[in-house]
């Protein structure tokens, strides 16, 4: 075996670099709510922020959001995972240092040399400004994005050789044998099938935004080589899209972990849970054409079939993962700590999120709705109560496991100010969405003044609970012995 | 209005899977065995399985009569008013800035440099039908307006510093 090569509980030094993961992934993930709520104070009108500046910080806002959460959401895959395959931590390690240089590469080039082209950096806007950046702030921007990329593609690929080493093939990863009934019985655990979707799904997103991301570079500098803008297009949103959707299904692989653990019950792969993984990964890779909805020169097959697959995607969670998750906690004698109740809140929150999501992606609703702040009232509920809410838990679990954090009065009312204030964040976007409120406008209409500012105070809350979130993970990182992943198998919490 | 059906569905969506998730959490202790309850619940589920199937399958059917790209089908010799727009750093270019009551209207809608989005709001700013605006496509979007008033043409798509100030008017007379 190498010497850089993880499974099960044999390398201690793991567990730090994947605290560090964690700790990185929470404090840009704090960062960005900052910058989340300073725009909304500015949309408010209660702070005065020039609208360049704030175009700045709404591009540092989605991208920093995206890439520090799927950070985070990585670790989780790679802690569990590394239980079943044989995991690179030299490519762990890449993965961080090239994220770290993409990191400082586009906050240079936003807040140095004022790139704003949003994370969709939509060709050909990086190369044609009106005046608002320099090249050089464009070349950083995408330039750190590449590199940004290119890490987190070899630890995707690096996933997938351990699978299929382990299992022999990405198919068997996704217990296709199970699945056309060659075999009867269980598929891989499910950490292993989540992580062979991911795998699969996040390589196709990495190469689209590569491909869209070279071709801008190119046309930066040499203008007369130009894109099809509907193919530049449909290769921001692929990537996009996929890519940050895949960190919830990187993050869900904890709830499969801590619940069957908290409740002693065993959480398999069976049949009907290997088509719903399968059927996830072509819809998490087909369906982005919902984002294009209002491209009425696409081919009419491509929109309706945006609409149609992106019901279709709402099946596996409503049916299989969110149903799975409450019936293992049904009359189980769980206890309830901050870890199990993130858990279970993630699976609340993906759920209620598919509900403005599906609405939206219906083209219809999407000509009056489309990039209204509906749009980010669902996906904040994804991310905020859905997504983030794993990687919180699994910060808790690890404190937990390791059993030098005792939970206090303060973390239960911030998680319960989190998931209050979080809802009514989501519900004043919604709400602003329904009134009309374009997204990403630097400054609004008197008419939606009054739901920026509620946002706004919620925001407020968020960021003090996330506050005390990463305090906490802050002060276990401090004490940790690096030893607890072995305390793991024994330590049941069951009631 | 598609908005507020919008607004109300995901409201009552909502508040029933919180109620679901709420009655769940307060079911979780005294512990049970596990595989009748997996025996009970996936019966169940296959059938809530199918009836997401069906209602998906409906709702799929008939929202899809009514694409917004796709050509009303107007009168005998009522032919649209063809309106060539132009979207640009941070304005619009149209052929007409004036309409009446009642008629056919085909927006032509093309981008000489960035994507935009052309969004039209009417005096209460409720956001009446969109589209993309691109260079070297032309997406086309239909509207007949039905109140006589002063219209606002909002940019939907994140085109560079001015963009909140890409608003166009147009009229619309009885």
């Amino acid at each position: 075996m190498s010497t850089n090569m993880v499974m099960g509980a044999t390398n201690n030094s793991r567990n730090k670099t994947i605290a560090i993961y964690l700790l990185t992934g929470s404090l840009i993930i704090f960062s960005m709510m900052v910058f989340g709520v300073l725009m909304l104070l500015a949309q408010g009108k209660m702070i005065d922020v020039d609208p360049a500046f704030f175009y700045e910080i709404m591009t540092v806002h989605g991208t920093g959001m995206i890439g520090a959460a799927a950070l985070a959401a990585a670790a989780v895959m790679w802690f569990f995972l590394s239980k079943y395959v044989k995991l690179s931590k030299a490519i762990l390690i890449t993965n961080f240092i090239t994220f770290i240089i993409g990191v400082l590469m586009v906050l240079v080039g936003i807040f140095v040399f004022d790139f704003a082209g949003a994370w969709t950096f939509l060709y050909p806007l990086p190369a044609i400004s009106a005046g608002g950046w320099e090249m050089a702030g464009a070349t950083l921007y995408l330039g750190g994005m590449l590199i940004l990329g290119v890490g987190f593609l070899l630890l995707n690929l690096d996933v997938a050789r351990a699978i299929i080493k382990q299992y022999g093939s990405l198919g068997e990863g996704l217990g296709w044998s199970i699945v056309f009934g060659k075999v009867k019985g269980y598929g891989p655990p499910a950490a292993v099938v989540a992580s062979t979707m991911v795998s699969i799904v996040n390589t196709t997103a990495l190469i689209a935004g590569a491909t869209a991301l070279v071709m801008n570079l190119i046309n930066l500098y040499i203008p007369t080589i130009k894109i099809d803008p509907l193919l530049a297009k449909n290769l921001t949103y692929a990537f996009g899209h996929i890519f940050a959707n895949s960190i919830i299904y990187m993050g869900v692989i904890a709830v499969y972990e801590i619940l069957a653990a908290y409740t002693n019950r065993p959480w398999k792969a069976n049949r009907p849970f290997l088509i719903a993984w399968n059927c996830s990964t072509l819809f998490t890779i087909t369906i982005y054409t919902h984002h294009l909805l209002m491209d009425f020169a696409l081919p009419k097959w491509m929109i309706i079939i945006g609409q149609v697959l992106s019901y279709a995607n709402g099946l596996p969670v409503l049916v299989i993962t969110a149903y799975g998750a409450l019936m293992i906690v049904y009359r189980s004698g769980i206890k309830w700590d901050i870890a199990s109740s993130f858990m279970f809140l993630s699976m609340f929150g993906w759920v209620i999120g598919v509900v403005p999501a599906i609405i939206d992606a219906t083209i219809v609703v999407n000509h009056v709705m489309h990039n209204t702040k509906w749009v980010p009232g669902h996906f904040h509920m994804y991310m905020g109560l859905g997504a983030t809410a794993m990687l919180f838990g699994f910060m808790y679990y690890l404190a937990k496991v390791n059993k030098k954090e005792k939970e206090t009065a303060i973390d239960g009312i911030s998680f319960w100010v989190y998931i209050m204030f979080f809802i009514g964040l989501c519900g004043s976007f919604l709400f602003s969405g329904k009134v009309g409120a374009p997204r990403r406008w630097a400054e609004h209409f008197p008419e939606w003044i009054p739901y920026d500012r509620m946002g706004a105070i919620f925001g407020i809350f968020i960021v003090l609970a996330v506050l005390i979130f990463i305090i906490r993970f802050w002060n276990f990182c401090r004490s940790i012995d690096y030893k607890f992943k072995e305390k793991i198998g024994s330590d049941r919490h069951v009631a | 209005m598609y908005q507020t059906a919008a607004w109300y569905l995901s409201i009552i969506l909502m508040a029933l899977i919180t109620v679901i998730f709420i009655t769940v959490v307060l079911k979780t202790n005294k512990r049970r065995e596990y595989e009748p309850i997996q025996k009970k619940w996936y019966r169940f589920r296959t059938i809530y399985f199918l009836v997401l199937l069906v209602v998906f399958g409906t709702l799929t059917y008939f929202t899809l009569q009514d694409l917004p790209f796709e050509r009303p089908v107007y009168g005998q010799e009522e032919n649209p008013v063809i309106v060539d727009v132009e979207a640009v750093q941070f304005g619009w270019n149209m052929s007409q800035m004036e309409f009446k009551v009642g008629e056919p209207i085909e927006f032509d809608i093309t981008s000489s440099d960035v994507n935009h989005g052309f969004g039209i709001y009417d005096k209460d700013m409720n956001l009446l039908a969109q589209t993309q605006a691109m260079p070297d496509y032309t997406n086309t979007v239909y509207y007949t307006f039905s109140e006589p008033g002063t219209y606002q043409i909002l940019c939907m798509e994140y085109c560079g510093l001015a963009h909140h100030l890409m608003v166009g008017e147009i009229v619309v007379t009885n």
